[in-house]
């Protein structure tokens, strides 16, 4: 479909002209800029360089007018929009406190009037063990130390509480997402018209900041637990959704056929074949919802949802940085278990006689029995309801000292550091993007995504760039793209030769996968911890949080695109008497560019949605704006501040994958892989 | 309208591809000129296909790659709505059924062996041969019961509870074949079933498939592309090629008498004495001729060994004992090197 707007009639053949005619015209834009620059200072009106006000729309006033309306006066019939959305709330709740009561709150029930009767939480020994025993089923003994080491931690560091809360919010988010994103999935599948519509509502829930979508739902649902979920499930369902409907499509043909041929009702066709057919497929997905939504708690603890983030969170505001740091630490080692448990079970093959159904039922029941024999204990006895206080211990004081002591010492260098990037390359690349005239960096933007596309993304371009310019925020945009642009830099700059070792070396490929595999599964907030407690705040750690966040797709992409050239080629440059300088320059790096393309792209991606944390250390930025949109309840202002975000991450994203699809077109050869004529 | 000798009947069939193949359909039945087809752009991937096929025949529809075969049988199943003509099962136009009479069929009357086998990796062995039958909504216990007598028929008991993916490639289409046949259909379409097979497995599963026959006794519809296969197990074979039908006829007249050029290249590497059948071979009566006789049905190559044996032609009986030829080495002899007949 997007092939349509490929060819229209100026557009030259796929061929070697087309990326050397993008690179003139680029070239050609950054002339026309700079010329533009020299001869405007007095000759060109101010208009070219500023969006006059009179341009700029109300659009935030009219939008949260709107919403206000919406969530205060509307009504549907004889009901106001407002007791809806609280009824929805309450619905919401039912699930949710039932949960957190099991896991953390026990229950409070009142029977008539004076008869109170408290229930107590699931205590601690008897989840640690029923978790121990479900992870050594899905990944034996190694997944059921991490998962005792991991309860281990929580207990002894006094975190066990607000991390049952995190589990709690994560557990009925992905269930929520799930079954949210396979029902969409399934519906996508059936009809592909609906999957393209779908496709781009999803581009911008991903890329829309969390913040931007918060302040809506707490309109409608009110601050705490219940906005807290919705906007988790929202961020954190699509990818279950593109999975679902990719691992259907990929079927084989005779999976359906077979469907068919046996008489399948539709109902029957999906839920007994097509599903359970394409379950590895849905499985990748529901660990990336997994993931996704522990990112999004511990993001939602600034509206409430408390847990783990919320002691980061606190931690970080009153400098209480070991506090921060054990919370860190939790975070990281939730997340670790969280993804190796998924992961193992999507790769998991039934096999049989080793998993009878009587040994299923068997665990069933034992973990029944466990966890009803730790309600009756807790209940009957409660000193068995909390962990020993004695017990608990709190390196924090230590950590806070020890944070303390390396800032005086290494003072020097951390400073140096700090200021000279600040000085000699943050500062100028802001200061330069910020005297650009607006009207300059609209046309070469949209130059370049006609040369490089086509005319389709070039309106697309036009369409996003001018909205930014007229909502009166392409100052902070600016703001924005310039700190993605320099991290971006930077992690491609550490990237390209770490990858580029790895990709030569496979024994190093190892360690450093290990690595990138790690920092992959770790939440955003948690970036933020060391490099506030070594840098403190500004837009000097904000560029190392979203360098360390970016780091894995950079690193990534290079090695496999390194590693995926045919080892024939390999030989044949060896054979025409290469050395491994040239072996390098001539054949593996042109050969691996399109994927190395790709990795700029995806790690462009990641700092836009590293940005939209880093507005927490004090960035100035669109995502500043989100933040503070939170904070007053500004509808309008977050919405579109963060469309401005959404909108500069798909631009840069389209532009750049684009440009990398011809790169590996034209190394395909003529004929090879093309697009029907 | 029923006709119980042939249970499959398709009349000037035609599968077009293309934009506004509908539209063709409706202005130039019966069926469209190549000219048509080319100005409009449009693939004929059948082309006027007319056969029948009838009640307890092995027929094989044999073609290369992009022949029709697989569209043919697609059609046959209902699985691809053909473009013009009729496709009759047991009588039943297929275009005319609601739907519910579609699954219906599906359900008890046909059913279909596929080339990567298509089993469901999270269901054991027993599940995917009882599949069909949860599909019916037939219970648990009657249905597995019915699946263990399967897996006993096809030779794989004591790996009901295997998972595909723990079984070798001739084991899972032994799960395909079992599958097919729990519904007990009338009609047994098999695509393509051995040919994602190593040849030694193959030729077991050939064998084990003409066993399962000679016991079932199915109307069978099987594609293959590979003529070896297909004379091997054939009663009748249709040889397609660019969407039409070139030629039906039995494994024998195919190599007797070919219809064309492209139907002789097939039949040329095919050793006759494998196809060729005493009575296309015999000598006429003679006295000479001595010792047991043997069948005119027989394949030359089943008495080879007892002509080159005896001294003497043997004589040659139908199926009333009555001697009608005498059979010598020389023939025997020709025949294998296809130099008489």
């Amino acid at each position: 479909m997007a092939a349509a707007g490929l060819h229209d009639a100026r557009q030259p053949r796929p061929g070697p002209k087309v990326t050397r005619a993008a690179a003139l015209s680029l070239l050609a834009g950054l002339l026309i800029l700079a010329g533009l620059l020299w001869a405007a200072a007095s000759v060109l009106p101010g208009w070219v360089w500023r969006v006059p006000a009179a341009w700029q729309p109300d659009l935030a006033g009219t939008v949260n007018r709107a919403f206000t309306w919406v969530a205060r006066r509307a009504e549907i019939g004889s009901l106001a929009v407002r007791d809806i959305t609280r009824a929805v709330a309450s619905l919401i709740e039912v699930p949710l406190d039932l949960v957190r009561g099991l896991l953390v709150e026990g229950f409070r029930l009142r029977l008539g009037s004076g008869l109170r009767f408290e229930i107590a939480a699931l205590p601690w020994w008897a989840l640690t063990a029923v978790w121990g025993m479900l992870a050594h089923r899905i990944g034996g003994r190694p997944s059921m130390l991490l998962v005792l080491g991991t309860c281990l931690y929580f207990l002894v560091f006094g975190l066990w509480t607000p991390a049952m809360l995190t589990l709690a919010s994560v557990s009925l988010s992905v269930a929520f997402g799930a079954v949210a994103g396979l029902l969409l999935g399934a519906w996508a599948y059936r009809a592909p018209r609906l999957d393209a519509g779908l496709g781009a509502v999803y581009d911008i829930m991903q890329t829309l900041p969390v913040f931007s979508y918060l302040v809506p739902i707490l309109l409608f649902f009110g601050f705490g637990p219940v906005a807290a979920l919705t906007a988790t499930v929202i961020y954190a369902m699509p990818p279950m959704a593109r999975n679902t409907t990719l691992a259907l499509r990929r079927l084989p043909p005779s999976v359906t056929d077979l469907a068919t041929m046996v008489g399948c009702t539709p109902r029957q066709r999906m839920w007994l074949v097509l599903l359970p057919a394409a379950r590895h497929g849905l499985l990748a997905g529901l660990n990336q919802v997994i993931m996704l939504s522990l990112s999004a708690v511990i993001i939602a603890s600034i509206i409430g949802a408390g847990g783990l983030g919320n002691d980061v969170l606190q931690g970080l505001k009153s400098m209480q940085l070991g506090r921060a740091f054990e919370a860190g630490v939790g975070i990281t080692l939730l997340a670790i278990v969280l993804d190796r448990l998924s992961r193992a079970q999507a790769l998991r093959r039934p096999a049989h006689g080793a998993e009878g159904h009587g040994r299923g039922r068997r665990l069933g029941w034992q973990v029944a029995a466990l966890l009803l024999a730790g309600l009756v204990a807790a209940q009957l006895f409660p000193p068995l309801r909390a962990f020993p206080e004695m017990l608990v211990v709190s390196t924090g004081r230590m950590l806070d000292q020890a944070v303390a002591w390396a800032n005086i010492a290494f003072e020097a260098p951390i400073g140096a550091l700090r200021d000279g990037m600040v000085r000699h390359v943050l500062r100028p690349v802001k200061d330069a993007l910020l005297a650009l005239p607006w009207l300059a960096v609209t046309a070469a933007a949209v130059l370049a995504a006609a040369r490089i596309q086509g005319l389709r993304l070039a309106l697309a371009t036009l369409a996003m760039l001018g909205f930014i310019a007229l909502s009166g925020y392409w100052d902070q945009a600016m703001i924005s793209l310039y700190l993605v642009l320099v991290s971006t830099l930077v992690a491609m700059l550490i990237g390209f030769p770490v990858g580029l070792a790895a990709g030569l070396h496979p024994g190093l490929d190892r360690w450093i996968t290990l690595v990138i595999d790690t920092l992959q599964t770790l939440p955003t907030f948690v970036y933020l911890i060391p490099v506030v407690m070594l840098f403190g705040l500004g837009d000097f750690p904000a560029m190392v949080a979203i360098v360390l966040y970016a780091l894995p797709p950079a690193i990534r992409y290079t090695k496999d695109g390194i590693a995926r050239v045919p080892a024939s080629l390999i030989e044949a440059a060896d054979m025409a008497g290469c050395s491994p300088r040239q072996k390098l320059a001539y054949v593996q790096i042109p050969h691996a560019l399109p994927e190395i393309m790709l990795g700029v792209s995806q790690t462009l991606l990641m700092a836009f949605g590293m940005l939209v944390i880093t507005s927490l250390v004090g960035t100035r930025g669109l995502e500043q704006e989100t933040l503070v949109a939170v904070s007053k309840a500004r509808v309008g202002e977050g919405l579109i501040a963060g469309l401005g975000i959404s909108f500069l991450s798909i631009i840069a994203d389209r532009l750049i994958s684009q440009g990398s699809q011809r790169l590996r077109q034209r190394l395909a050869g003529p004929g090879a892989g093309q697009e029907h004529p | 309208m029923t006709d119980p000798t042939f249970p499959i009947r398709c009349r000037n069939l035609w599968k077009i591809y293309g934009p506004g193949a509908a539209a063709l359909a409706a202005t130039h039945a019966p069926g469209p000129d190549p000219e048509t087809l080319a100005s409009r752009g449009l693939l004929a991937a059948l082309r006027d296909v007319t056969l029948d096929i009838g009640k307890g025949e092995v027929f094989v529809i044999m073609g290369l790659s992009g022949s029709g075969k697989s569209t043919l049988v697609r059609c046959m199943t209902g699985l691809v709505p053909p473009t013009m003509g009729d496709l009759l099962i047991d009588g039943e136009n297929l275009r005319d059924m609601s739907p519910d009479r579609l699954i219906e069929i599906r359900r008890h009357k046909i059913s279909m062996v596929f080339q990567d086998f298509a089993l469901l990796p999270h269901l054991t062995v027993l599940g995917n041969i009882a599949f069909p039958l949860k599909v019916q909504g037939i219970d648990r216990e009657s249905r597995e019961r019915r699946a263990a007598e399967l897996v006993e028929l096809v030779g794989l008991a004591g790996r009901e509870s295997h998972f595909p993916h723990e079984l070798s490639g001739g084991q899972q289409q032994r799960v395909g074949i079992a599958r097919s046949l729990i519904t007990n259909p009338e009609i047994w379409f098999l695509d393509e079933p051995f040919s994602a097979l190593d040849p030694l497995i193959r030729h077991e599963m050939q064998d084990e498939l003409m066993r399962l026959q000679a016991t079932l006794n199915k109307t069978v519809v099987f594609i293959t592309h590979d003529f070896d296969e297909a004379i091997r197990i054939a009663d009748r074979i249709a040889i397609m090629r660019g969407g039409r039908v070139v030629q039906v006829d039995t494994p024998e007249g195919l190599v007797l008498a070919p219809a064309d050029d492209y139907v002789a290249a097939f039949t040329r590497k095919i050793p006759r004495h494998r196809v060729l059948r005493v009575a296309s071979v015999l000598g006429p009566v003679s006295a000479g001729a001595t010792g047991d006789p043997v069948r005119n049905t027989a394949l030359v190559g089943d008495v080879a060994a007892r002509v080159l044996a005896a001294d003497a032609p043997l004589p040659v009986v139908d199926g009333g004992g009555t001697i009608v030829g005498s059979l010598d080495r020389q023939s025997v002899i020709g025949t294998v090197f296809g130099v008489n007949a």
